[in-house]
């Protein structure tokens, strides 16, 4: 447990994370650049395909984990009474947890 | 020439002060600490450290103009009108521009700064080739003055528990020198969310360096060194 998201883990995965947002960022742009959809009936067919659906929750897994990662960062810089810093994860974990179901629930 | 210098003294019982004074460098100060040296001569009180004068043993570190330096290898010319001058930030205060080093020493001690090799030793030394040789190049002239830990952000948070800039200069130094034996040791003590990896690449420590030493990049070859273990 003690190493679990920690050390260099953490540190990979905050760098690894953003270079799958970045290469959702790029394809997204070139798509919507290439063949913007008309519509909401044209952004619905596009963000059910599989692929992009895929793509799409795999982009919000990693932004999910690298926000984990840098807030939990600074909380653990700035806030140093434990009371408080475990408050603020635990707000920080349902935060992010929202937003991941929220996401999964458009996608699916 | 203008001179703003923190003063504290813990005896008087007052808050610490910025005082100000007037002082013109005589044609033979050329470096900073030559005019703190005239500054003393005229008010004995107030408190520096410095020892060789030739930033070779790092006493003289101190705040000048909000970067951290030595005073012995700041040209007055480098300087302008009005300097500022204040102790190392981050430390405690013992005196005037005198800092308790303790936090900085005790995390240079945590890294283990010798050989660990419990092989028996040769006859008469244990040898390195020149390329063994050159991977120290950049690390082993590091002279602890604390300019780059003391400018570090993430040390100020976590002086504690962050070895700082300077200690991981050292790890590096230790991890990368060939008659080391410790190395999966020294890597294993610092994989932790605090010892190295609060670094946040701010990279202040190879800015202010005296010695023109960059202990972000050892820091990153650590890192690096990390990783090759792990994949």
């Amino acid at each position: 447990m003690k190493r679990a998201l920690t050390g260099l883990r953490a540190w990979l995965l905050q760098r690894l994370s953003a270079l799958v947002m970045l290469a959702y960022l790029v394809a997204a742009l070139l798509r919507l650049a290439a063949d913007p959809p008309q519509g909401h009936a044209q952004w619905q067919a596009l963000m059910h395909a599989p692929a992009v659906a895929l793509a799409t929750g795999l982009a919000f897994g990693a932004l999910l984990l690298h926000a984990w990662v840098g807030a939990r960062d600074v909380l653990m810089d700035y806030v140093k009474p434990l009371p408080l810093r475990i408050g603020l994860m635990t707000l920080l974990v349902l935060l992010l947890g929202g937003s991941g179901i929220t996401v999964l629930r458009a996608l699916l | 020439m203008e001179v703003s210098i923190y003063r504290y003294d813990p005896d008087d019982g007052r808050p610490p002060r910025m005082q100000t004074l007037r002082i013109e460098p005589a044609r033979e100060d050329r470096m900073l600490l030559d005019l703190l040296q005239r500054v003393k001569r005229e008010d004995p009180s107030l408190s520096f450290r410095r020892s060789c004068r030739e930033g070779v043993c790092g006493s003289d570190a101190m705040n000048i103009d909000g970067r951290n330096g030595l005073a012995c290898m700041t040209p007055l010319r480098s300087l302008g009108a009005r300097v500022v001058l204040r102790p190392l930030p981050g430390l405690p205060v013992i005196r005037d521009l005198i800092v308790d080093m303790t936090a900085f020493f005790r995390q240079y001690h945590s890294i283990r700064p010798w050989l660990v090799n419990d092989t028996r030793p040769p006859e008469r030394e244990r040898l390195q080739s020149p390329a063994e040789r050159e991977r120290l190049d950049g690390v082993y002239e590091c002279i602890l003055c604390a300019c780059c830990s003391t400018q570090c952000p993430s040390f100020w948070w976590n002086p504690d528990k962050f070895v700082g800039p300077a200690g991981l200069l050292q790890a590096s130094r230790f991890i990368h020198d060939s008659r080391d034996d410790a190395t999966e040791a020294r890597l294993d003590d610092l994989d932790d969310a605090y010892r190295l990896f609060r670094c946040r690449t701010i990279m202040n420590c190879t800015e202010v360096c005296p010695k023109g030493l960059a202990p972000s990049r050892e820091i990153e070859k650590i890192r690096l060194a990390m990783l090759r273990r792990a994949v």
